[in-house]
């Protein structure tokens, strides 16, 4: 039993953290928690088994398909939903656009797709039981995802063009940065992890138009506890989560884990309002 | 009142005049299409067992029209799409009533649609068959113009612990249902009708149909003794996760429930075919085949009638037999008694029985679920052959 809430705990927890740095990579260069981060997991799975199992494709085309396929719908969300209400952010006007498009992707996979769950190719046919590879790809593959960030924020000047926009986006365009054009690339950024988050998971969670809102949800949960805009507290809360939550699957089991995971949840967030690795910071007034 | 000159003249003159008015109007609806609407979830989420139903109203209303129709007037099916949505089922019920002015009407197919058109149908009294299987939604008192062609879940139930306790002769039970409404309302009452009936239940659950890995309810059930999985869910996501769960975990127990178990879309889930073995879904004995492969005889009388008319290999046998069997009640009604509400209504509830396709339908003024419990049997959930399947091991 302790292997198996490890194993799928961690599994579980790396699918959370991938779609919490969806959330933060997102905000950082709009201020915009945009709720198209779960559905952009939810597409990772159903483009990956459309293009690997309906339209035969070999895994890897496969892979970057549904990457490219992720990412125009980065773009979309940038265009459609952050852009128009980027003026007026402090009316919270993009928790109802970005819900709106998340809504509708949804509904447009349940038509286009199907309401039931559907298959996910087996991409390596590794392992059998907890050392199936249906577990361990997404701890892989949030690993690696976490890695190339810290790469691309740390050693590249695209990255560091980020973390600027993302600092003080004012004092960003008035260095001569083309912030618009940053956050538009900043958006299909988010998509691509997004759409990892899905492939990777395909397996676990199955190719599902319900998804996005799972992950909408769970996904959100180690932002908060990690504070936002904290990739590195995203992935602890992520993994604290899924750990905790498989816990408490096998431990009380059923609806009583959900309630288990958000009392939790709420009693963090009562001790420590800014996440645990967020910070405080001074309003002027 | 005394009876005068002036008062006989008068009265009479009243009668002729009004039947003079009404004449034209009776003569109109002899020669006017007898019309029945069709609520259909065709497109959009759960449209396949809609799509199913439909091929067997088609059929039924080709059938009858190239009979001459019902009394001279061709039967007319008013479909409208609802796409399993509530709000849209109202509307389309609404401009039934009082737009095209049905004289019946079949469908919907889905109890949420259901629970919200029922009371409006009763309100306008207008004649209604539907296959939805919430308890509730039958009530002769409230609504008694409703008569359900389908097994009731409390039916489904019956059928399932029956199986159970008397074929695999277990006492250990683990019933497990999804988080929705019909979920933990279905899991409720089976816990207290195994209880009632002597069996101990072990271990019950409603878990969240999108819940990855269904290993720690498994582990749990079985870590209290379980003797066999009672599953009430329409996931079927849900529902391949706790076979493969069991397959990984080398566990031979039976699951047994509900029909969504025998779904073909199982099928691409499984991480094993044999993962589906002894797996005993609802089923209908007019569905099922038996050890030599052959169907009753009237089933395969339908069989026969609709070869290379209708495609019964993508679709569940049950919802194209019960589409047909509703448009000839509805037109054995007409022909039988009247085409007002009152005489359709009345010569339902005088059936006993109505032989179709599907099944045996016996109605009274005080039940109106006419499916027979004794034609609800369990099928192996994995030997769908044209949508039909094989009885569960058991079954004389």
């Amino acid at each position: 039993m302790f292997g198996s809430i490890i194993v799928s705990g961690l599994a579980m927890g790396a699918i959370y953290a991938l779609i919490g740095i969806t959330y933060n990579t997102m905000f950082a260069t709009s201020r915009v928690m945009s709720f198209t981060a779960g559905q952009l997991g939810m597409l990772g799975g159903v483009l990956g088994s459309l293009f690997i199992l309906k339209l035969g494709l070999p895994p890897w085309l496969g892979f970057i398909a549904t990457l490219a396929g992720c990412a125009v719908m980065g773009v979309v969300t940038e265009l459609v939903a952050v852009r128009p209400v980027l003026k007026s952010l402090d009316q919270h006007l993009y928790v109802l656009s970005t819900l709106a498009l998340a809504l509708m992707v949804q509904q447009v996979t349940a038509i286009g797709w199907g309401t039931e769950p559907q298959p996910f190719p087996r991409l390596f046919g590794l392992g059998s039981g907890i050392t199936d590879e249906k577990f361990w790809l997404p701890v892989i593959a949030c690993a690696l995802v976490v890695l190339g960030l810290e790469y691309l924020y740390r050693r590249t000047l695209v990255g560091m063009a980020f973390l600027a926009v993302a600092e003080d986006n004012f004092a960003a365009r008035a260095l001569g940065l083309p912030e618009r054009r940053l956050r538009v690339w900043s958006y299909v950024l988010a998509a691509v992890i997004g759409g990892i988050a899905g492939f990777a998971s395909g397996q676990l969670m199955l190719a599902f138009f319900a998804n996005g809102t799972l992950l909408n949800f769970y996904g959100f949960v180690p932002v908060a506890l990690g504070g936002l805009g904290n990739n590195r507290g995203a992935l602890v809360g992520g993994l604290a989560l899924g750990l905790f939550q498989q816990a408490a699957n096998f431990t009380v089991g059923g609806v009583f884990a959900s309630i288990a995971v958000f009392v939790l949840f709420i009693v963090v967030l009562l001790a420590v309002p800014q996440g645990l690795f967020g910070s405080s910071t001074a309003r002027r007034v | 009142m005394p009876l005068s000159r002036r008062n006989f003249v008068l009265g009479t003159t009243s009668i002729l005049g009004a039947s003079a008015i009404g004449a034209p109007r009776f003569a109109r609806a002899a020669s006017e299409p007898l019309r029945i609407g069709w609520l259909a979830a065709l497109t959009g989420p759960s449209s396949a067992p809609g799509v199913g139903f439909d091929r067997g109203v088609k059929f039924a209303a080709e059938t009858l029209n190239a009979a001459g129709g019902v009394k001279g007037r061709k039967i007319e099916i008013i479909t409208r799409d609802t796409q399993g949505d509530p709000t849209k089922a109202v509307n389309a019920t609404q401009e039934m009533i009082n737009s095209i002015k049905v004289d019946a009407i079949w469908g919907p197919t889905n109890s949420g649609e259901s629970l919200a058109v029922t009371p409006i149908m009763a309100r306008a009294r207008m004649p209604n068959i539907h296959p939805c299987v919430i308890d509730s939604l039958i009530d002769p008192k409230k609504f008694p113009n409703a008569f359900r062609i389908a097994p009731s879940n409390e039916q489904w139930d019956d059928a399932t612990r029956e199986y159970c306790l008397k074929v695999l002769k277990v006492k250990k039970i683990a019933v497990i249902g999804d988080t929705t409404g019909y979920g933990v309302s279905a899991l409720k009452a089976s816990v207290a009708n195994f209880k009632r009936d002597g069996a101990e239940v072990v271990y019950s659950n409603n878990i969240d149909a999108t819940q990855p890995d269904m290993t720690p309810d498994m582990t749990r059930a079985r870590n209290a003794g379980a003797e066999v999985i009672v599953i009430w869910s329409v996931s079927t996501g849900m529902e391949a996760r706790l076979f493969n769960a069991r397959g990984e975990m080398g566990w031979d127990v039976n699951f047994a429930g509900h029909p969504s178990m025998a779904s073909g879309e199982i099928r691409g889930l499984l991480t094993k075919p044999q993962n589906w073995d002894k797996v005993y879904a609802v089923g209908y004995r007019s569905c099922s085949y038996d050890a030599s492969g052959k169907l009753p005889a009237r089933s395969q009388e339908f069989v026969d009638k609709v070869q290379g008319k209708v495609n019964l290999d993508d679709t569940l046998f049950w919802w194209v037999t019960a589409g047909y069997d509703a448009v000839q009640m509805v037109a054995k009604a007409v022909q039988e008694s009247g085409a007002s509400s009152k005489e359709i209504i009345a010569y339902w509830n005088t059936l006993n029985p109505y032989p179709g396709y599907f099944g045996d339908y016996k109605y009274s003024p005080e039940q109106h679920n006419g499916y027979p419990t004794s034609d609800v049997v369990m099928s192996a959930a994995n030997s769908a052959k044209h949508g039909t399947f094989a009885l569960a091991p058991g079954y004389a």
